[in-house]
């Protein structure tokens, strides 16, 4: 990023700034009308997150030379349909409006550029009139000109121009010199203010006006409407489009996580390597350990995340930019709005089965915010990979004598339990805390189908995996260093090591802060089955749920329990308490599997949370209400299979 | 008649949009106004939204809800007026 482009700062520091950048540029336009082509094409893709006062949602911004010699900022601002009708602050086009006021009120030159995709200009003059009317400067970029030429009409732009006074580009993305052409129009028109200002005109009218049909556009117009009538009668079929949305969809998030598998692995063993390395180097001993565990470890943790987030990214930008995306919610939005949520919930919902980090990311696509964050709030609650070692430790060492439907039974329980109680929890958050209001009803545009730019993507993936290693990243490895802190740290009054004398993890792990904390839990976590190692080994899964299974075989002094869980499935089934009684029953893990499915044991979860809802409050109740939940939950569960004999 | 009535495939017009000023000024917006034209092209299952096209060429999803209170004009001859 260059100096320059560091021009948002806080506002007393805007006049320094301001010699860097002499005229701000606002991409203003409907939604799916081109902008990100657009922006991508001026800023060759570089983009830097505007820091904008009272904005929550990201708004890109990049600094560009003009050909002359002067600065433009451009800031790409979410779709907006209108500066007029009213519409709730908080959704994109809220903020949206709000940047606009505040780039008006804040005194620097600005400029509007107002995106209008060529097949829907007279939608797109409405707005025109209101930006008009704003008094600043405009240019009109008319998109998808070559869209329309396939469609047999022709633009004339020099009468649009004179019609409404201010200068119009007609472009088509794919054009070389798109760049220099609008930067050149953007200078051309620099501060120079409208004299079209307030003049009213009727957008259908100028729109037929100003659409010239060559000889076949009816016909190159039924064709195209053919096309999409076609793959809309299969894709939106009543029966079978919901069939092939839920197989495209499942299709897509197996192949998201396949291919990052390997990706992951990789970083896995990388990270491993270089812990071995730096063990060789520095010896056993606590740096070692705070070095490898701790910072690389919680590294590893980050690394394994980003192949997923950045693959997960393209198939969505790739899905949402062919149009299929809007086609999907048509198709299922009845279902989840039962449950209080919205068609576009479904793929960060389907996505979180996997791993929520991507699926809260995810999240972007739903406009209406209300429900965007209601549908955060509830994925957590949705069965992650990560819990699935868990899931095996458990049905292995209790129910390895029943038979293998059972044992499938209970494992497709714990996957219904999690949608279930998903969609209640939104159901009640609706009727309490998100109580007020209402969630926007679906008016959705349905685009026509498009193939995607594959710059644009590649951009978009680009800028999440940045946000995400800068923004979530940094969280995950300062809680795993907090972690290792209470995992490694003897509490106050433990035994000291005798000097000399090799201490075992296991040693180790009982003097540990954890340790006492989980006997200090143990009045509590009793009545729902849990001893202070379960309560050990909940602490540790808050790092990452998978390091349920490797925290309890330290706890049971087995080497490598992540790799090999037959001796730990052993000691656990016949662990002994203090009285030398059985220690765990089928209970006990019933218990703990209610509490792996509901609690949000993911300090993961919780870091990308308070990065997308930019807010610590949101991550603290999800943190509260899942953990209640779970707690209740899993005392009826133990409760109850006592009553029944399994205890 | 309302638009979540209109049968598919027919086309009508807008001819007033019964919401509260600000959700109707949106609607406007978004490119449902009166006088424009609207066709049905499909109904989502169990009750889900409609599939709506409109004369400047946008296609929405609508919800049935938000179809209900606005009244479309079909003409004489089942089209537009």
């Amino acid at each position: 990023m260059n100096a320059s482009a560091s021009c948002h700062q806080e506002p007393g520091t805007e006049a320094a700034s301001s010699l860097a950048v002499d005229l701000d540029v606002a991409l203003v336009g409907r939604p799916n009308a081109g902008k990100s082509s657009l922006y991508n094409a001026l800023t060759g893709g570089q983009a830097k997150v505007g820091n904008f006062p009272g904005i929550t949602v990201d708004l890109l911004e990049a600094d560009v030379p003009l050909p002359a010699g002067g600065r433009a900022r451009i800031v790409d601002l979410p779709g907006v349909y209108s500066l007029a009708a009213s519409v709730d602050e908080a959704s994109d086009e809220g903020q949206a409006r709000a940047t606009l006021d505040r780039l008006l009120a804040g005194g620097k030159p600005l400029l509007f550029a107002q995106v209008i995709d060529a097949t829907q200009l007279a939608l797109g003059l409405r707005l025109t009139g209101e930006l008009l009317e704003r008094g600043a400067p405009l240019l009109v970029v008319i998109t998808q000109r070559d869209v329309l030429d396939g469609l047999g009409r022709t633009l004339d732009a020099p009468r649009l121009e004179r019609e409404l006074g201010v200068p119009v580009l007609a472009v088509s993305a794919r054009d070389a010199d798109v760049r220099a052409r609008v930067l050149a129009a953007i200078e051309r028109l620099g501060t120079r203010a409208t004299d079209a200002r307030a003049k009213p005109f009727d957008a259908d009218a100028l729109a037929r006006t100003v659409l010239v049909d060559k000889p076949d556009a009816k016909k190159a117009e039924l064709r195209r409407r053919e096309r999409t009538a076609k793959a809309d009668a299969i894709l939106l079929h009543p029966v079978l489009g919901p069939v092939l949305f839920l197989g495209i969809m499942a299709a897509l998030f197996s192949a998201v996580f396949l291919v990052s598998d390997p990706a992951s692995t990789l970083f896995d063993k990388l990270v491993s390597l270089l812990s071995a390395r730096i063990t060789t180097a520095l010896g056993d001993g606590w740096l070692t350990s705070l070095i490898c565990d701790a910072i690389l470890g919680g590294a590893g943790t980050v690394l394994a995340f980003l192949p997923q987030i950045v693959i997960l990214t393209v198939a969505l930008e790739l899905v949402d930019a062919s149009g299929y995306l809007a086609r999907g919610a048509f198709l299922v939005d009845r279902l989840l709005r039962l449950a209080g949520l919205g068609g576009r919930s479904f793929v960060p919902l389907l996505t979180a089965h996997a791993c929520a980090i991507p699926a809260i990311t995810s999240t972007r696509i739903i406009r209406d915010p209300k429900q965007r964050l209601r549908t955060m709030l509830v994925l957590p609650l949705m069965t992650c990979a990560a819990r699935l070692p868990t899931y095996g430790l458990l049905i292995a060492a209790f129910f390895a004598g029943q038979s293998a439907l059972t044992r499938a039974l209970i494992f497709v329980t714990l996957y219904l339990a999690g949608i279930v109680f998903g969609f209640l929890a939104s159901l009640v958050i609706g009727k309490t805390v998100q109580r007020g209001g209402r969630s926007l009803p679906l008016v959705l545009e349905m685009p026509a189908y498009r193939v995607p730019q594959a710059r644009v993507v590649a951009h978009t993936a680009w800028r999440a995996a940045k946000r995400f290693v800068r923004e979530v990243g940094t969280v995950i490895v300062a809680a795993s260093i907090v972690l290792w802190v209470l995992l490694k740290v003897p509490a106050p009054g433990a035994p000291a090591a005798v000097v000399g004398e090799p201490t075992s993890a296991t040693t180790t792990m009982q003097h540990s802060i954890a340790a006492t904390v989980g006997r200090k839990l143990e009045p509590i976590t009793k009545p729902i089955g849990f001893d202070w190692r379960i309560n050990v080994g909940l602490v540790g899964a808050f790092g990452a749920r998978e390091l349920m299974v490797s925290t309890l075989g330290v706890i049971f002094g087995i080497e490598n329990a992540g790799d090999d869980s037959s001796p730990l499935v052993r000691e656990i089934r016949d662990a002994k308490g203090p009285k030398g009684e059985r220690a765990y029953s089928a209970a006990t893990a019933l218990s703990l599997l209610a509490f792996f499915v509901l609690a949000c044991q993911c300090m993961s979860t919780v870091a990308a949370l308070r990065r997308e809802t930019k807010s610590l409050k949101w991550p603290a109740f999800v943190l509260g209400y899942t953990y209640v939940l779970a707690y209740v939950v899993s005392f009826v569960v133990y409760q109850g299979s006592v009553l029944l004999g399994l205890g | 008649m309302t638009l979540d009535l209109l049968p598919p495939k027919a086309t009508a017009r807008v001819s007033a949009i019964h919401l509260a000023d600000a959700e109707a000024a949106w609607v406007r917006a978004v490119g449902i106004y009166e006088g424009e034209t609207v066709s049905v092209l499909r109904r989502a299952a169990l009750g889900g939204p409609l599939h709506v096209r409109t004369g400047s060429g946008g296609e929405f999803a609508l919800d049935r809800g938000l179809a209900a209170a606005i009244e479309v004009a079909l003409g004489d001859d089942g089209g537009a007026p």
